[in-house]
């Protein structure tokens, strides 16, 4: 009896496991990128990051396919992407500079906010400082409360974690890429774009932004975004081509 | 037949007077092998007729004049006319060489063209289809190979760049298509081509070059690409086909033949559209197996002839930094098949999938070089690289052969910054690592990423912990601090003001026989005194309450006292004593 169950259920879970393979874009992708249908690859891995939570993975894999199709200004925006969700990921860290070498872009700075992000995870830097903070916090209180005239040694300890998570929670804010990258932008135009002293097309160019450039964008005004470049240039660039690190939800 | 007479003169006489002379020369290619015909098409517009050299004499360039064609052309019943003579130059030896200007005399004036250049190299690269048959070549008229026209208009040819060859090697191949240069139309943009047994790259634009063959002028559209047989045995490789609709000549009509025939008429003249598909014949291929004997262990399936060169960048890495090893393979060869080199000397190292990108160096990705990015964190300091190496099979010798890349030098320290290698990365042996197209599902191990582009800040679930806990800790904080301030004597004095209002309001609601009972009380709360008489009567008397006020008290509690110890023997108090106690009373309910 149980024999005759066993099959057609074994049957049904390796037709609904298939289905769910055939199913499965980010899968598919995979199985795209393997066979060097790099082109149909990329589009995959776009379906599966539209229908799913985003990756750092995925972001990642995407890059290699849109390097390996030539599209190398949407292949650091992957990348970047990757590192955003992910700044300890190395690989997409290196793919990143080599795709600016390529693109004749300089490679991303190395300054204390990056050491900081490639040494420490910023989600469990704020969880834990946020665990501390308030452990403390309740601590402190009790002590006040219960103990007002002794455990002077305890509540220094306390003081001191206080200050400390505090310090973590600043540091996870500060250097958070979500936080800090929300107005970076990347230029994706075939022929790059400029940066514009005002907002006309005939204005006096101050810079021009290749294919694939960074800027910080400051303020939108109709068709024109007023930004700064990584040099502390500010101008006005038009909004066509220009897209945003962090996906607008 | 008569009306027709002065607009056939009116295009004969337009035909003669021609626009001003033009002249344009230049090459089919500017780059060729020793051996491989190369084509110098001169175009006279604008003259019926010209002078020209039979020969050119340049030094390591064989050039000779192939043929010539006339064209004409009715534009806005505005009549052109071109001349274009063709000369094959096939280069004997390598080099640069500089074609000079030389002189075409048009009635009697002469005219130079401009010096053109042309590079001849060896054999080895050659960016076009390096090594197709010399019968195969675009040759002069007459000479032995060429395409055999039979007298039709259009016909199309397959040119396989070799008969053999290994399963897994790219093999260059060429689609012409000729049409005489009397029929005028379109081309589509690709032929159509497939077969079993291999598969084809992407075709090159097509390039249109004249041959002149068996003494007629011919259009030749050819495109290029590249199979890779993927068995062994002999491969049938189909006829593929060019659709085209073109303006076939016809025959003037019935009875004006040979007046017709004699006449100079443009092209187009009793021409009819016509849509057509071009055949090329099917060729055959004999396909040999990769040998088995000598196959390196690490052999990833690059077949062809490579070379292999490596960089590293940065050349100092602070610790936990990644390290990228460039590793380029350039030469021919089946460079989508091929895998990543494998990385030896590994050791001390975390490495990871590599990225590629091809550059192809011709039309068809034949030729061209593949880098490969592989992103290394030390584990250990270290002060060289790993190395690499790449085997492939060279079809050349039939032999397989492996590339070695010795370590380069860097200075890398050893970190724990970086992200924990997916455990079968890091327990793939160093000479076999997976090839580069492969898929990588355990990436995903590498990342320890978030699936969010919300900061933890800004996520729901976190804020609302949070106000949650802020709320729990108001809440400890409130519990506390009114358990302090009720312990305090500000509290406990509060605490009483609060019962002494509650005792007045029983107080005028109760009972006659609990009247003086409720008096007692309010007064023992209002003057914080103990309920026994003697004490509250010492508090009224030290009390600062006005004298009548005072008498109006101790006789409250005599009243009491006597209710108390003479039970049954006292009256209860009447409504105008209750109403004089309460009115006294109401003006201590509120302490100054």
């Amino acid at each position: 009896m149980k024999n005759k169950l066993f099959l057609p259920l074994a049957l049904m879970l390796a037709i609904s496991f298939a289905a769910d393979l055939r199913a499965d874009p980010l899968a598919q992708a995979r199985a795209r990128y393997a066979e060097g249908e790099y082109a149909q690859a990329a589009k995959l891995f776009e379906q599966s990051l539209d229908s799913s939570p985003p990756q750092a993975a995925v972001f990642f894999e995407l890059g290699r396919c849109l390097r390996q199709t030539g599209q190398d200004a949407r292949a650091a925006l992957s990348f970047r992407r990757a590192l955003v969700l992910d700044p300890r990921f190395a690989p997409a860290r290196a793919a990143l500079v080599a795709t600016n070498t390529d693109l004749g872009l300089p490679k991303p700075g190395k300054n204390w906010r990056n050491q900081v992000l490639e040494r420490i995870p910023m989600d469990a830097l704020s969880l834990s400082g946020s665990a501390l903070f308030w452990g403390s916090v309740f601590a402190i209180t009790l002590l006040v409360f219960l103990c007002p005239h002794g455990a002077k040694g305890w509540l220094a300890l306390a003081i001191l974690c206080l200050a400390g998570s505090s310090g973590a929670l600043v540091l996870a804010g500060i250097c958070d890429p979500r936080i800090t990258d929300r107005n970076m932008a990347l230029v994706l135009r075939i022929g790059g774009s400029s940066l514009l002293s005002s907002p006309a097309e005939q204005s006096e160019q101050i810079a021009a932004l290749p294919d694939g450039s960074m800027v910080t964008l400051l303020l939108q005004r109709g068709k024109w975004y007023y930004g700064q470049l990584p040099d502390g240039r500010q101008g006005w660039l038009l909004t066509e081509g220009i897209v945003p690190v962090i996906p607008p939800t | 037949m008569k009306p027709a007479l002065p607009i056939l003169a009116a295009l004969f006489l337009a035909a003669t007077s021609l626009c001003a002379q033009e002249i344009v020369a230049g090459l089919s290619s500017s780059r060729a092998q020793v051996g491989e015909p190369v084509q110098l098409v001169v175009t006279i517009r604008g003259a019926r007729g010209a002078d020209v050299p039979q020969t050119l004499a340049v030094d390591g360039l064989r050039i000779n004049l192939a043929g010539r064609s006339t064209q004409f052309e009715m534009r806005n019943f505005k009549m052109s006319s071109s001349l274009t003579y063709t000369y094959m130059i096939v280069p004997q030896f390598e080099g640069e060489f500089t074609i000079p200007s030389f002189g075409i005399t048009i009635e009697g004036k002469t005219y130079p063209t401009q010096a053109m250049r042309l590079a001849v190299s060896g054999s080895a690269i050659a960016p076009q289809i390096p090594s197709l048959p010399q019968n195969a070549s675009p040759l002069p008229p007459g000479t032995a190979g060429s395409p055999q026209n039979n007298g039709r208009p259009f016909f199309g040819e397959l040119v396989l760049a070799k008969k053999s060859a290994y399963a897994g090697e790219v093999v260059p191949i060429e689609l012409r298509f000729y049409f005489n240069t009397r029929i005028s139309g379109q081309v589509s943009e690709r032929p159509i081509f497939s077969g079993e047994g291999f598969t084809v790259q992407k075709f090159s634009n097509a390039v249109k070059r004249d041959q002149v063959i068996g003494g007629t002028n011919y259009s030749v559209f050819s495109f290029q690409s590249a199979i890779t047989p993927v068995k062994s045995g002999t491969l049938e490789i189909p006829a593929a086909s060019l659709e085209a609709r073109l303006k076939i000549p016809g025959k003037a009509p019935q009875g004006l033949d040979d007046f017709f025939s004699n006449l100079p008429l443009p092209q187009g003249m009793f021409a009819e559209d016509q849509d057509v598909k071009v055949e090329s014949g099917a060729q055959k291929l004999e396909v040999t197996a990769l040998p088995k004997d000598g196959r390196p262990e690490d052999f990833s399936g690059a077949v062809g002839k490579f070379t292999m060169e490596a960089s590293v960048s940065p050349r100092k890495a602070a610790a936990g930094e990644p390290v990228t090893l460039r590793v380029t393979v350039s030469g021919q060869g089946n460079f989508e098949g091929m895998g990543a080199p494998a990385l030896s000397d590994d050791e001390g190292w975390r490495t990871y999938p590599p990225s590629d990108k091809f550059q192809s160096a011709d039309a068809i990705g034949f030729t061209g070089e593949k880098t490969f990015e592989f992103a290394i964190v030390a584990r250990q300091d270290q002060s060289r690289t790993p190395g690499a190496r790449l085997s492939y099979f060279d079809p050349s010798t039939g032999k397989y052969a492996t590339l070695i890349q010795a370590p380069l030098p860097v200075d890398a320290r050893a970190g724990a910054a970086a992200p924990p290698a997916a455990p079968q990365q890091a327990a793939a042996p160093a000479d076999t690592p997976p090839p580069a197209s492969a898929p990588t599902p355990d990436i995903t191990a590498m990342s320890g990423g978030t699936s969010s582009w919300s900061a933890l800040f800004f996520r729901k679930g976190f804020l609302a912990a949070n106000a949650a806990i802020a709320l729990a800790w108001l809440a400890v904080v409130i519990v506390f601090s009114v358990r302090r301030f009720s312990a305090s004597p500000a509290g406990r004095n509060l605490a009483r003001k609060k019962l002494a209002r509650q005792a007045f309001v029983r107080l005028a609601g109760a009972d006659p026989e609990v009247f003086y009972d409720e008096v007692i009380r309010f007064l023992s709360l209002r003057l914080n005194a103990p309920g026994d008489h003697a004490s509250l009567s010492e508090r009224i008397e030290s009390s600062s309450f006005p004298e009548e006020i005072k008498a109006s008290l101790l006789r409250s509690v005599e009243r009491h006292a006597e209710s108390k110890f003479a039970a049954g023997r006292v009256a209860a108090p009447s409504a105008d004593e209750r109403s004089c106690v309460l009115a006294t009373l109401k003006d201590l309910r509120h302490e100054k």
